[in-house]
């Protein structure tokens, strides 16, 4: 199906003759999925360019009218736009890029969709503030992230990304404009929530489109500008010494990982806390494909990081540094621990930017990697249990050679002290091989098949009776919000 | 020669990251001037971008996309600047400026393109040997009988079209810095042909390579060691194009890198002071795409392994440093940075023959360029390209802009 002249005028109309396209040539940028997608994506029907809310209304309203799908994109990173069936528009966000307000007294920032984590987190701190940026790369979209739970490298202290969602105002796909939180009383952008049930479930389930939110800041220990030495690829950002240091320290079994994080939790201290992928850490460490067999074969990274937990310290004064560190250091004597090779620990320090903005998280796909389902679990020992039923099928896997041979090549990150965790395993495999196409499915149908099996994991069907069925209420409220698609 | 098959890996590669769009995280400075693609920021569709161009090459290629009304220009909009590509190479091993450049040549292969302003370069050069038609024999009008040449010198100082006859101020301010400095050099005279920048990167490669090979036979024929250029486009083009016919045999040097040699050999010094609050544009073919091309024929294994390993330009090595130590020796000048710089310049529009097709956009290119540059502060910009020169004066005479271009060179001679 492909839009009738009609339906084209009526969304020029609203956008402006520039501002949409049906070319086949433009349309080619969204043709096209990662190289680990694993499908193709079928083409829009055409791209529009809405440049406020009125015209997403206006815009899908007319969808709505004449049976159009339509799917809402900013960065293109990851597969959620791809568009998966014909008579589908896409409705690119990239005009409405402006940061409405930074209001330093109460810590929020007012964004619309397209600001980038590179463009608000330079803003933010230069007034002394920050918010933690997840773990997809300096260009992606913000609001984004904080409406679809971003992870990131220091949610030991600051959480998940979605806590920090304040009030926003959503399109909903029949075109009304909902303001929610304190914004539905006029009464600033401060509160996600107002009286009555929370709309967060709904929200981040992907209806509508959201065209302004209010992000919540933090205050932020580190310079007002990136202190950046050198020239790409290989840039050196260093934060100061007296109250920024990395550590990374290595345990002898993942039980003494667990608890000297659980004890980092109790204690309260340090930024970020997290077991790191080892082989991903040796992908993003090095500038090439090459550079990293150079690594790999060196077997550095295999030595000292399956079993090490990255700590990175960051504090107002150098007296609370000291105090950070005499902590840290018992617990990690109590768990065994000792320092990794100092030239690992250099590649961190050297890097700072890893816990800041992951200027370099790119690098992660340059061999071909996917992920396996993302769990969050409600306390480190339930994320462990996890861990340890990886083997079950990752190790077949590499037996096969269809991996690369990395077993731990998990994360682990606590959430809030401790009091949740994230789980996330990282595969690499050779995209050209024949099999390449098919590696990424397999890898995360025998992990989900695993977690379901232990009961780590639990799909919404299985799942729904023991919660009053609530995947009904879900496809009920998806049907009401969509009454057309 | 490569052709847009060879970039096959890069084009199935990408995972719409947007690396290519955007300014590096490290370098990152705030909201504005965040975005280092100017057709990307100026045309807002994805496929104005690098991504983009290689959805479409690739498209082209497999032909599941056809030549059409729009493609030809949406192509040739691109400036080739080439800060999708080092953004795209900080975090991968792909080559998406070639992927670029291969899909022009395919284009021209193809009947297709250049835009029928670039194919008039070709006719041009091949009659008088510079892409603005001027008689040959004036290339050379702007040099008077009181420069004193050597004629038995390995070291030449290479023009270039834009130079010779827009701008010959350059030209003789080139030799008199040099000769103040002491070095002994000479010119190509009649033998200087035009260094084929404009030609390759409209995609007439063919066109491209004959100017190639005449250049480097008169070269090899002199005997030259040493080629001085101060000339941005013609300085990458020596390093980045020639190197894709024959191994060079001799170095190319900027008249930046020369003078910052000079001031540290104590050769040159400054007398005068310049009050002036100033900064600098990096151009492009002097800058992120100044590194030499080395040619890879390998074969690209599992996971991504070069065999054999590949010299990758990634922009590591452009002559950033050379031009900033100069102005900062010049007594008075205030250099303050823009927050594109170096390998993230945002580009003056003066590229790829984008002024030629396109100079609507090329002027817009070259405002928001100059308004970045206005908002340092600054009252001067300072570059080193005969190209931006070009395009910064258009923007500067068109509008309302009271900053001031300046040519590096210009303000070395004040100094002296």
């Amino acid at each position: 199906m492909s839009l009738s002249e009609h339906v084209y005028r009526m969304l020029e109309d609203i956008v402006g003759q520039g501002n949409i396209s049906d070319r086949p040539h433009i349309l080619a940028a969204y043709r096209h999925t990662s190289p680990q997608g694993g499908r193709k994506s079928i083409s829009p029907e055409a791209v529009v360019l809405p440049g406020s809310t009125e015209e997403i209304q206006a815009i899908v309203r007319v969808c709505n009218r004449y049976n159009i799908r339509y799917t809402a994109i900013v960065s293109l990173f990851g597969l959620g736009w791809l568009v998966s069936q014909q008579g589908t528009i896409i409705i690119s966000l990239r005009r409405m890029n402006r940061i409405l307000e930074i209001n330093e007294e109460d810590g929020y920032t007012v964004i619309e969709p397209a600001v980038r984590h590179v463009q608000l987190k330079p803003e933010v701190m230069k007034r002394g503030l920050s918010y933690p940026v997840p773990s997809v790369g300096p260009s992606c979209s913000v609001m984004a992230n904080f409406l679809g739970k971003g992870e990131h490298h220091i949610q030991h202290s600051y959480s998940k990304n979605n806590r920090y969602l304040l009030g926003y105002e959503w399109v909903t796909p029949t075109g009304e404009v909902i303001r929610v939180g304190s914004l539905a009383n006029d009464a600033g952008w401060f509160c996600p929530d107002g009286p009555g049930p929370s709309l967060g479930g709904l929200i981040q389930r992907g209806n509508g489109i959201f065209t302004k939110a209010a992000i919540a800041l933090d205050a932020w220990k580190g310079p007002s500008v990136m202190p950046t030495e050198g020239h790409s690829p290989t840039y050196k950002v260093r934060l100061p010494p007296d109250c920024h240091k990395v550590y990374i320290f290595k345990f002898p079994n993942l039980d003494k990982v667990r608890d000297f994080m659980i004890e980092m939790g109790k204690a309260e201290i340090g930024v970020g806390v997290l077991k790191f992928f080892y082989a991903t850490a040796a992908v993003m460490f090095t500038v090439s494909a090459n550079d990293f067999w150079d690594l790999w074969n060196s077997g550095l990274f295999q030595k000292e990081l399956p079993k090490a937990v990255w700590v990175y310290l960051a504090t107002w004064t150098p007296e609370e540094m000291e105090y950070e560190e005499r902590v840290m250091w018992d617990i990690v004597r109590e768990f065994d621990g000792e320092e990794v090779d100092e030239q690992v620990r250099k590649k961190w320090e050297d890097n700072m930017d890893f816990f800041i903005i992951v200027s370099f998280l790119q690098r992660v796909l340059k061999l071909g990697g996917g992920w396996a389902p993302i769990i969050h679990t409600e306390s480190l020992h339930h994320t462990f249990e996890i861990a340890k039923t990886i083997p079950e099928f990752f190790d077949k896997l590499i037996e096969k050679e269809l991996l690369l041979n990395a077993p731990h090549n998990f994360q682990v990150i606590p959430i809030e002290y401790g009091h949740g965790a994230h789980i996330e395993l990282l595969f690499f495999y050779d995209r050209t091989s024949s099999e390449g196409h098919t590696i990424p499915m397999e890898v995360m149908q025998k992990s989900m098949e695993t977690d379901i099996k232990h009961a780590h994991y639990s799909p919404m069907p299985a799942s729904g009776e023991l919660y009053s069925n609530y995947q009904v209420w879900a496809a009920k409220i998806k049907e009401a919000l969509e009454p057309k698609v | 020669m490569d052709s847009l098959r060879d970039y096959m890996y890069t084009m199935e590669s990408c995972n719409h990251c947007g690396q290519c769009r955007f300014i590096l995280g490290p370098k990152m400075r705030g909201w504005a001037y965040a975005e280092v693609c100017p057709i990307y920021q100026r045309y807002k569709y994805d496929a104005y971008s690098g991504q983009g161009l290689l959805n479409i090459a690739q498209e082209l290629l497999e032909g599941t996309l056809q030549y059409e009304e729009g493609l030809l220009k949406h192509i040739y909009t691109c400036t080739t600047c080439g800060a999708c590509d080092i953004n795209c190479k900080s975090v991968r091993d792909m080559e998406v400026l070639d992927t670029i450049l291969a899909l022009r040549a395919k284009c021209v292969e193809d009947g297709q393109g250049p835009m029928p302003e670039h194919k008039g370069y070709a006719r041009l050069v091949e009659k008088t040997h510079n892409i603005y038609g001027q008689p040959h024999d004036q290339r050379f009008a702007w040099l008077s009988d009181h420069v004193s040449l050597s004629q038995d010198t390995k070291i030449a100082y290479f023009v270039g079209c834009t130079t010779s006859y827009r701008y010959p101020d350059i030209a003789r301010n080139t030799i008199k810095i040099l000769d103040a400095g002491g070095m002994r050099l000479t010119v190509l005279g009649s033998d200087e042909y035009c260094c084929g920048a404009p030609l390759w990167r409209t995609g007439q490669r063919e066109a491209a390579r004959k100017l190639v090979e005449h250049n480097l036979d008169v070269f090899k024929k002199k005997g030259i060691k040493t080629l001085i250029t101060s000339c941005a486009e013609c300085y990458g083009t020596f390093k980045g194009f020639y190197p894709r016919t024959a191994e060079l045999d001799f170095e190319v040097l900027h008249i930046t890198q020369i003078i910052q040699a000079m001031l540290k050999e104590s050769k040159l010094s400054f007398g005068n002071t310049l009050n002036m609050k100033a900064t600098y544009h990096d151009p492009c073919l002097l800058g992120r795409l100044s590194e030499l091309y080395v040619p890879w024929n390998g074969e690209i294994k599992a996971y991504g392994y070069h065999d054999p390993p590949k010299q990758w330009r990634r922009g590591t090595n452009g002559a950033y440093h050379a031009p900033r130590e100069v102005l900062r020796a010049i007594p008075g000048i205030e250099l303050v940075e823009m927050t594109r710089n170096e390998e993230n310049a945002f580009c003056c529009g003066g590229g790829g023959g984008v002024p030629a097709a396109f100079p609507d956009f090329a002027l817009w290119t070259a405002t928001e360029r100059l308004n970045e540059a206005g908002s340092t502060g600054a009252e001067a910009i300072i570059s080193s390209c005969p190209f931006c020169r070009s395009n910064f004066e258009t923007a500067i005479g068109s509008g309302s802009k009271t900053i001031q271009y300046h040519d590096l060179t210009e303000l070395v001679i004040q100094a002296l």
